[in-house]
């Protein structure tokens, strides 16, 4: 028993942290950051401290083992391997967030709209999705490719639309469960225009699942891309590019096998870095916000 | 008062929450509770007070984080708080029963009733083949579910509410258990449901003599139903007795408050709240409900208050016990109706959901006066939340029309001009639900007035805010807090004030005050009085609470099945109602002043 008198006080919870601050308080949100900062920053710099220019054929003997002279080793053509690394990593990152950022604004769009309007509106957008999730993503981007070419824009639009259905049917999906809120209700009572509330009242709550699916996505993306390149169906050689160094490299990998093990080092760092920021925030929203009754 | 004979004898329960940090929040302290063989105990308390905590504890039940710091429950001498999970396992739904409040979740929507009704009986009697069949059809009659026998292969989702709740203490008392725990077991069921389920539990207790414990935040109820009374006030029970006693007048002075704040079906008169808010924990060392209590004295705030006997066999935990402080309780004056014409208009209303057939209104015509407040009662079903939806644009009828000052409203509100718009205003049922989680109280109090106000610059916009909240009687220092860090009664009040920004003429009102406590209930209630009064605003309000439309409503209009049964001034309705169904539905609430036993 305490021996003061307890005050009687209105107790309130305390006012939630920030986003960025809640991440970088969970340890899975901090390692996330932590580790996608190091491969940011390799991404960016990286290129500039490339000791030898990445396609640059008989910068060393071929398949060497990683030497002070070569930090990992050589491949078949002589090309320093680090430096093709510090280059290759920027296509990686770069087509999957294009692609995806494209999937979230036309995924979005149409699930959002067709979660609010209902009816034949959404039975059209939903029916859309199905065709689109039905065809094999290798075959749409089969298809494409062998149509549009395969050049870097292609492949990033070719891939936003594998992705974009999927996406809006999880938007979809969640603004169902927000578009008979009362709070939805309220807004139409006072009139208030479809965009209005589709961004300031649905969009807002369905914030967690968005964001984590669309981390989820750029994962995907990445190896998807990864495997496209993989497949020749990206990228040509003599571009250097993580997937396609390890599509490139593994022939060799019983004698140089550090020049397929870095790319894939640096492309499971990237995925696993963003799927754990993206863990860290769609915990914190759900932790603080919309209350299930 | 407790003899060793009684099934059930609580005694010094202390629980806590567990929480991070190491210190345990004590939510229950020292409670003394004695159940006896056929009589039915009533636990009443706001929500947070501990009353669902200590029904738990009481057998035994420890929810994760929950632990039981001192104290003993005695079931015919086994402390059951001393028993392993698995020991207790055999006293649960056998001797032990507990009703949940919900039968809707509590029930097992994939399994047929007769499995869930026979799984106690195989379990803990060993029953099987033609005798269990017997004792299950048996059980189904006792708690009159109508053609028991065919009954057996129906799943939940074919029974009503309250059907579903019979066929729960169905299986509560499948056992023939010595000892029945009901949480809030008709909360959430119509007036009518309600008063059914308390008179199947009078007539069962008599039957079978079960010791019940009965848990409600329903005052009215209790007293309708109950043999004794406890009432608990932060995890303390403040003041206990027979039903005789607090019918007489409560003693505790919280006790008072709480039915001051009850509004009455059978008389009309104002309603007041209590100020403040219960402290979500047992305070220690001091009387808890001092900081709100108008009789409160130095001593009460200097050491912890005994729970003393009184004469009638009641005790109470108090030391100004039986004083009356001088706070009287206001009668309403009957407002006359403002005379002119109709602000709102409603002609010939029909609707139906989308993709259904039947209808949900069938031809409602009503009109609400300028400055008038018009109450629209009925259960659960009658259409009367449909029938604001289709007032306020949001709900297309299939034919009928609205006008609002003699101008006739287009079916959807976004098609509606901005004034009108403006003018009208709707403000729903659950708090929870109807504040967008992500904005704040600037932001969402401050969006009609940038819609409607054009008299507000955006400068002004945080002085009006603030008026508003003041208005509602809300601190200013929420303003920048999110609906999560908001109590019901103030999320409510948050919405009252959106609603009053726009300054409308017309506030629709639906079943506001349904999911707050009592106590919320009757300030929410007075701020919409109060500011209704104030700007001559007219007030639709839809309630299924009849005291609560009696209280507040100058004219009253009854649906059932869509359809207007009756409608009238308020203090007529009331006094001489003409329909049976009116009448039915009178009879059916609980009063505490009245005390009409169910038997």
């Amino acid at each position: 028993m305490s021996s003061s008198p307890p005050a009687v006080k209105e107790t309130f919870a305390a006012k939630p942290p920030s986003v960025a601050r809640a991440v970088l308080r969970s340890p899975e949100g901090l390692t996330g950051v932590i580790l996608g900062a190091i491969l940011l920053v390799i991404i960016v710099f990286g290129p500039m401290f490339a000791p030898y220019p990445p396609d640059q054929i008989g910068a060393g003997l071929p398949l060497q083992l990683p030497s002070s002279e070569h930090l990992m080793g050589t491949d078949q053509l002589g090309r320093d391997v680090f430096s093709r690394w510090l280059n290759g990593g920027r296509s990686v990152i770069l087509a999957p967030l294009a692609s995806v950022a494209i999937a979230l604004v036309l995924g979005g769009f149409f699930g959002l709209l067709a979660a609010y309007k209902g009816g034949a509106i959404d039975e059209v957008v939903t029916r859309i999705f199905d065709v689109f999730i039905i065809l094999p993503p290798l075959v749409l981007v089969l298809v494409l490719i062998a149509g549009f070419g395969s050049t870097t824009p292609v492949l990033i639009i070719t891939v936003a639309l594998v992705f974009a259905p999927r996406m809006g049917r999880v938007i979809r999906g969640a603004a169902q469960g927000v578009v008979t809120s009362d709070y939805v209700a309220s807004a139409q009572a006072r009139g208030e225009r479809t965009g209005a509330i589709l961004f300031r009242e649905i969009l807002p709550n369905i914030a967690a699942p968005t964001i984590a699916d669309t981390a989820l996505r750029i994962t995907y993306a990445i190896i998807f891309i990864a495997t496209l390149n993989f497949l020749g169906l990206g990228l040509q050689p003599p571009a250097s590019d993580w997937g396609l160094m390890v599509a490139e490299y593994r022939g060799f990998i019983a004698v140089q096998p550090w020049a397929t093990i870095w790319p894939a080092v640096g492309i499971a760092a990237l995925s696993v870095s963003f799927n754990l920021v993206a863990d860290s925030i769609s915990g914190h929203i759900t932790k603080t916000g919309s209350h299930k009754s | 008062m407790s003899g060793q004979s009684d099934p059930l004898v609580v005694k010094d329960l202390t629980v806590a929450y567990r929480r991070r940090g190491g210190v345990d929040n004590v939510v229950v302290a020292g409670v003394d509770m004695a159940l006896r063989r056929g009589e039915i105990m009533g636990l009443a308390g706001e929500s947070g007070c501990g009353k669902s905590t200590t029904a738990l504890a009481a057998i035994g039940y420890r929810a994760p984080g929950v632990r039981i710091l001192t104290g003993t429950s005695a079931l015919d001498g086994t402390d059951l708080l001393g028993l392993s999970a698995r020991q207790l396992r055999g006293f649960w739904g056998n001797r032990l029963s507990y009703v949940a409040q919900n039968a809707t979740t509590a029930l097992n929507p994939a399994i047929r009733i007769g499995e869930q009704i026979a799984q106690p009986l195989r379990l803990h009697l060993g029953l099987k083949g033609d005798t269990l069949r017997a004792r299950q059809v048996e059980l189904l009659g006792q708690v009159h579910i109508p053609a028991p026998e065919s009954a057996l292969r129906r799943y939940p989702h074919q029974f009503s509410g309250g059907q579903q709740q019979r066929i729960a203490i169905a299986i509560a008392i499948a056992c023939g258990p010595e000892v029945l725990i009901l949480d809030e077991p008709t909360t959430g069921l119509d007036v009518t449901t309600q008063s059914r389920i308390s008179a199947l539990l009078r007539e069962l207790v008599t039957k079978t003599g079960v010791a019940t414990l009965y848990v409600s935040h329903d005052l009215a109820l209790l007293s309708t139903v109950a043999d004794r009374l406890a009432v608990m006030y932060a995890g303390e029970i403040v003041e206990q007795g027979p039903v005789e006693h607090f019918l007489a007048g409560p003693s505790h002075p919280y006790t008072r408050a709480l039915l001051d704040s009850v509004p009455s079906a059978r008389e009309r008169r104002a309603v007041s709240g209590i100020p403040g808010r219960p402290p979500l924990r047992v305070v220690l060392d001091a009387c808890a409900f001092a900081p709100r209590c108008d009789l409160v004295v130095e001593a009460c705030t200097q050491s912890s208050i005994e729970l003393v006997a009184q004469a009638d066999g009641s005790a109470v935990r108090c030391l100004r016990a039986n004083e009356r402080s001088q706070r009287s309780v206001r009668t309403l004056e009957q407002v006359s109706t403002t005379e002119g014409g109709a602000l709102l208009d409603v002609r010939a209303i029909s609707a139906r959901y989308p993709g259904a057939t039947a209808q949900v209104l069938s031809d409602v015509t009503f009109t609400v006066a300028s400055g008038e407040t018009l109450g629209v009662v009925g259960e659960s079903g009658s259409g009367k939340s449909t029938l604001l939806r289709c007032i306020a644009g949001l709900h297309p009828p299939i034919s009928g029309e609205v006008a609002f000052d003699g101008q006739m409203l287009a079916a959807k509100a976004v098609r509606r001009p901005r004034e009108i718009r403006g003018r009208m205003q709707i403000v729903f049922q659950n708090p929870d639900t109807s504040l967008n989680p992500r904005q704040s109280v600037a932001q969402l109090v401050g969006r009609p007035l940038r819609l409607f106000r054009d008299d507000v610059s955006r400068g002004d916009e945080e002085r009006v805010v603030l008026e508003l909240l003041d208005q509602v009687q809300l601190p200013g220092d929420i303003l920048h807090r999110y609906p999560s860090e908001l109590s019901g009664g103030q999320k409510q009040r948050v919405n009252l004030a959106r609603a009053f920004a726009a300054k409308p003429r017309v506030l629709l009102c639906d079943e506001v005050t349904s999911a707050l406590d009592v106590s919320v209930q009757a300030t929410v209630i007075e701020v919409i009085a109060a500011i209704a009064a104030e700007t001559g605003t007219s007030v639709v309000f839809v309630s299924h609470d009849l005291a609560v439309v009696r209280t507040i409503a100058h004219r009253a209009v009854v649906m059932k099945d869509g359809r207007i049964v009756e409608q009238g001034p308020t203090e007529q309705l009331f006094r001489s109602p003409e329909q049976p169904y009116t009448q039915e539905l009178l009879a059916a609430i609980p009063d505490f002043h009245r005390g009409t036993r169910a038997s």
